[in-house]
């Protein structure tokens, strides 16, 4: 798992690569947390090169899912890969989340 | 045709990548497309973590055994492990109609597995869990 931040306009955008399952979403959500005590509250993940999830990664996802809804903030997903979409949809992720296509869609809403 | 891979791990996090592997090399022999390489690493990381996770109250180094076993039409993995008895199958399904705020975090891993396979099964065998998923292919 690559993660790599920037901030673009209101967002901070988290672009993930790679595999995010068993061995490594405790850095993953470690790595969401330091955003959140930093002050952030609205998120993008970029998942284009997102190629692996598994349930301890989309409990990250859940999880920040929460913590952005408590803070008033925003959490925008985009990009999924169709076999990860396929994964949210099973979960019922889907409808939880704010997904987009592409980034600047994410950044717009 | 039928065609049988079987491999060992112990009970140990560290091992997954190398499971995650072994599935590749398996993947790459039996010509699978991608979507159900990635499927096949997704039940068996989330059977064989929750095993690792619950199954040996005792921490101690313990053997998970896996069988990949495929013919023309399915393709069939048991998984065999020594731990305390767990039932996979008993597990409530999650309530996927529920906003983010009241979903709960956790429990999707083997509901996972069962929207993945086609039919998912437990016996408790000689002291041993035998958890067997079989996908239609």
């Amino acid at each position: 798992m690559n993660l790599t931040k920037e901030k673009i306009k209101d967002f901070s955008v988290v672009k993930i690569e790679g595999r995010i399952d068993t061995t490594n979403f405790t850095s993953f959500e470690a790595e969401v947390n330091q955003l959140f005590d930093s002050g952030e509250k609205n998120i993008i993940f970029n998942c284009s090169g997102l190629n692996y999830i598994s349930s301890s990664g989309l409990r990250v996802f859940l999880i920040t899912q929460k913590k952005s809804i408590s803070l008033s903030g925003k959490l925008h997903i985009c990009c999924l890969q169709p076999s990860i979409k396929e994964i949210f949809d099973i979960s019922g992720f889907s409808t939880i989340f704010s997904i987009y296509e592409t980034q600047a869609q994410a950044l717009e809403a | 045709m039928e065609e049988k891979e079987t491999l060992t791990i112990i009970n140990k996090v560290d091992e997954l990548p190398v499971l995650a592997g072994k599935i590749e090399e398996l993947a790459e022999k039996w010509e699978f497309p991608i979507d159900l390489t990635m499927n096949l690493n997704l039940v068996l990381e989330e059977a064989v973590s929750n095993v690792i996770f619950y199954a040996f109250p005792d921490k101690e180094e313990h053997e998970i055994n896996i069988m990949i076993c495929r013919n023309d039409h399915s393709l069939v993995i048991e998984i065999h492990d020594e731990g305390v008895p767990f039932d996979p199958t008993l597990k409530q399904k999650p309530d996927l109609t529920l906003p983010a705020e009241d979903r709960p975090i956790g429990g999707l891993g083997i509901f996972l597995i069962s929207k993945i396979m086609d039919k998912v099964s437990y016996k408790r065998i000689n002291n041993e869990n035998v958890l067997t998923l079989t996908k239609n292919i």
